[in-house]
Parts: structure tokens; C-alpha cells; sequence
């Protein structure tokens, strides 16, 4: 909870900060002590470099875009002359985050365009659930599913192909369940429950 | 119309009018995550003060000459619906009284929010009173408090806000609309509890020094209360789901 005490004495850590000496929560989310860590329940995405995000180009002019992360500040991803790769208004693309400046403006780079398939929204804080430890949990999907998926960790989902309502599905309940233990196991349940010819038709 | 000729008496034997002792809170219920488009949402009982608070943000600040590129701001809104009361208070619409109030509340949360970590962002708090019975500025900010925790907004502490005032010579707690208007002084504070910073301090009537010294120390009290209240509404949205999930399983 915000204003909580964590650590006695200052740590340096995400969702915290440090007065007095003393180390205070500022956000509602879970504490990890082995670790050492606050994961945030609730919250918007904040850029971090190497992350991998999804996003729709909203402007252009001489070969740098403006694409739209859904966060509050703004990306740009700077193609060159050389590139032979263009992109359109409304194109989708996967992209990294190269460098941050002042917090806000974002700087991609390493883009691919994403053809077809659809977009999901879901809640940034989420993103490591959805994708799980090593990728287990989102293999798990996708080869149950047969889709593609790609998860930004800016909080859109990308997915094209195989069962995508299946799929849609699964994160929904990842999303909602993501601070309860014991989730892939349910999640396997459920794609193997629903999926078409799959083990347990009677109950789906 | 409030005035000396026709004042009630408003405490008899040590008891208030609704028998409350003169330090106790009207009874407070709060419900975190109530409202799906928003980012955070609060719904909030408070005695018979009826309140919604809804969270948007951070998005980018619109329109662009607003934004401060080192740090977010904040706009708020607090409004009550036109059924939400009895007497003058019943108008509805951007009032006066409506703007003071959103600017004092805006200016609570601006020192408890991390603004830093979200430059050029906006944050919007929007609080409607549905039903008023004296002291929602007090209210309106401890349901959005809540509901700035729930959209998962960086904040230094989770604040609460509770007002005191004196009656027929005596000091008592968290007025309702008959005491507020009949009383010598009413003065409404929110109040961070982690180290008991002031972040708003209005004051209608007359108290002394000393008077002022008891009161506040009265709602620091009640303010314990008040926060365990909060944090339980905030625990209460993780709870559910876990509820859902073992029943489902259950089921299946």
C-alpha cells in the first residue's frame, strides 16, 4: 500500500522510494523479499530500454515515425535512407526500445511490421504473467491455440491465426488472475477444456 | 435557513443527535474498482454522504500547452449531482463552491503524487456526490484516494480527510449537515498518515488555540480508522477474485 514502510533502511528499488532513511511503498502490489522486489498491482506502463513493444504508427515525415504505445509520453522510431522498409499510417509494428529521453519520449529502433491479425489491450502490469517464466505461459497458449502471439510489454498484444478467441480468452483470465498462485496449471485446463476437439468437450 | 434563533440543541447528555459520542466517525464503507472504464474507481459510504470517485491517467496532457515536460499534472473535478441534496446546496453545475472545492482537493493530492515519475502526463480525479450530508469534501478526497491507489498511481501515501468543529461549546467530530450548519466552527483537514503532514486545512467560525490542538489530535485518531478502512476496500478487489476462482473450480 502506498505510504507502507518496507525496509527499514534504504533500498533501491522499483515502486519505492526512500525518505528518512527508511524505505516506503508508493504503490498497491506485492512484496517479494528473496528477491527484494515491489511488483505493482495496478499501474501504466513506463518505458524501459530492450523492452519489446507493439504499436501503431500514427505520423511520418522523412523517414521518422511517431507510433502510439498507449502510455502518456510519445515514441519515435528514425528509419534511414537506406532502410527498404517503409511503413504506412495505421501500420502495426514490434519494435525495442533503444533509449528513453526525460522519461517520456521514447526512441525505437529494430521495427517489424506486423501484417493482419488483431490487437488486444490489457493491463502493462500484467505483462510478465501473460508471458511467464522463460515463456512457459504464452508457448503454453500458442501451441495449444495455434497462433501467433506477440506480447508488448507496453501493455497490446498482438495475435493472428489458430483459435484467436481461445487464446483472447486465456490472457483475459491471466489478466484477471494474475496475483493468484498455481495459474498456468488452470490455464492449461482451460485451453485443453475448450479447445475444438479437445480432451473434455462435455464440460466446455 | 441556519441561523441562532431557531438552533436545535445538538447534544444532549454527551450524545449527539444521532446518539454518536462526540469523537466518533458516522459509519464508513468503501468499495474499490466499481466502475470498468476507469482506471481506478472508489465508491464510498460515509454516513449518509453518498460518493463516486473515478481515476483516469496517466495519459498525455490535453490540450498540449498545458503539459509541464518535468512533471505530471493533476486536474480535478468535484461535483454534486443535482438530487444529491436538500436546500441551496441542491443547484447543480461548475459553482463557486464546486471550484474551491476542486482546486483544494487538487492541491491535497499534488503533494502526495508522484508527479515526477510521469512528466508531461495528466492525471484526472474526477469526484461526484451523489447524496450529501455535510463534510464531502472530506469524503470526496478519501474515495479518491482510493481510487488513485486502485489505478495503481505512484503516491507517497494513502491520505484520508475528516473534519471537526465545535457545537454548544464542545469539540466533536466529523459533522453532518445539521451540526455543520448550526455549529461555531467547522474545519475539514486531509491528512497523510504516514507522518501526519497536513495537506488541507480550511476553517469556518471560530476555535482557540488550544481547541485547535485537541481537535486535531481527535482526527489523527479517527484517522486510523479511517486508513485501515481504505487499505481493507483495496485488499477486498484481490480477494474477490480468488473467492471466484476456488467456487469456479469447485464447480467444474
Amino acid at each position: 500500500m502506498p505510504g507502507d514502510v518496507i525496509f527499514d533502511k534504504p533500498m533501491r528499488m522499483d515502486n519505492s522510494y526512500v525518505e528518512n532513511g527508511k524505505t516506503y511503498a508508493e504503490v498497491m502490489g506485492l512484496f517479494d523479499s528473496e528477491k527484494g522486489s515491489l511488483v505493482a498491482l495496478e499501474g501504466a506502463w513506463s518505458p524501459r530500454t530492450d523492452e519489446v513493444v507493439i504499436g501503431i504508427i500514427t505520423n511520418s515525415r522523412n523517414q521518422v515515425y511517431e507510433v502510439d504505445l498507449s502510455f502518456y509520453g510519445r515514441a519515435i522510431l528514425i528509419g534511414s535512407k537506406y532502410d527498404r522498409q517503409t511503413y504506412k499510417l495505421g501500420d502495426v509494428v514490434q519494435a525495442e526500445v533503444k533509449d528513453i529521453e526525460n522519461r517520456k519520449t521514447v526512441i525505437l529502433w529494430r521495427p517489424r511490421t506486423l501484417y493482419g491479425g488483431t490487437l488486444l489491450d490489457v493491463k502493462a502490469t500484467k505483462v510478465p504473467r501473460i508471458i511467464g517464466k522463460a515463456n512457459t505461459m504464452i508457448m503454453q497458449i500458442a501451441s495449444i491455440t495455434k497462433s501467433n502471439i506477440i506480447v508488448g510489454n507496453n501493455g497490446i498484444v498482438w495475435l493472428k491465426g489458430g483459435d484467436i478467441a481461445l487464446a483472447t480468452m486465456a490472457i483475459r483470465k491471466i489478466e484477471d488472475e494474475a496475483h493468484t498462485s498455481g495459474l498456468t496449471e488452470r490455464i492449461k485446463k482451460l485451453l485443453d477444456t475448450r479447445q475444438v476437439g479437445g480432451t473434455n468437450k462435455e464440460i466446455a | 435557513m441556519a441561523s441562532k434563533a431557531n438552533k436545535p440543541q445538538l447534544i444532549v447528555d454527551g450524545k449527539r443527535l444521532d446518539g454518536r459520542a462526540l469523537n466518533e466517525l458516522r459509519p464508513i464503507k468503501i468499495q474499490a474498482s466499481v466502475l470498468k472504464n476507469a482506471d481506478g474507481s472508489a465508491y464510498l459510504e460515509w454516513g449518509d454522504n453518498r460518493v463516486l470517485a473515478a481515476v483516469y491517467g496517466p495519459k498525455e496532457a490535453m490540450p498540449k500547452h498545458v503539459q509541464d515536460p518535468v512533471k505530471a499534472i493533476i486536474k480535478c473535478k468535484y461535483q454534486m449531482a443535482p438530487f444529491s441534496s436538500m436546500g441551496e446546496h441542491g443547484r447543480s453545475g461548475p459553482n463557486r463552491r464546486a471550484t474551491e472545492i476542486s482546486k483544494v482537493t487538487r492541491e491535497a493530492f499534488e503533494s502526495v503524487v508522484m508527479l515526477n515519475d510521469f512528466p508531461g502526463s495528466e492525471i484526472d480525479i474526477f469526484i461526484e456526490i451523489l447524496q450529501s450530508d455535510g463534510g464531502t469534501r472530506a469524503a470526496g478526497i478519501t474515495a479518491a484516494a482510493v481510487a488513485l491507489a486502485n489505478a495503481g498511481i505512484h503516491m507517497k501515501d494513502l491520505i484520508y480527510a475528516v473534519s471537526f468543529g465545535k457545537t454548544d461549546g464542545e469539540l466533536i467530530l466529523d459533522l453532518n449537515m445539521i451540526e455543520d450548519n448550526y455549529s461555531e466552527c467547522d474545519m475539514p483537514m486531509a491528512i497523510a498518515p504516514r507522518n501526519g503532514e497536513l495537506l488541507l486545512l480550511q476553517m469556518d467560525g471560530n476555535l482557540t488555540k488550544e481547541e485547535m490542538k485537541r481537535g486535531m489530535a481527535m482526527a489523527i485518531e479517527a484517522g486510523k480508522k479511517i486508513t485501515a478502512i481504505q487499505k481493507a476496500a483495496l485488499q477486498e478487489t484481490y480477494k474477490k477474485t480468488e473467492a471466484d476462482i476456488k467456487g469456479s473450480e469447485n464447480g467444474v
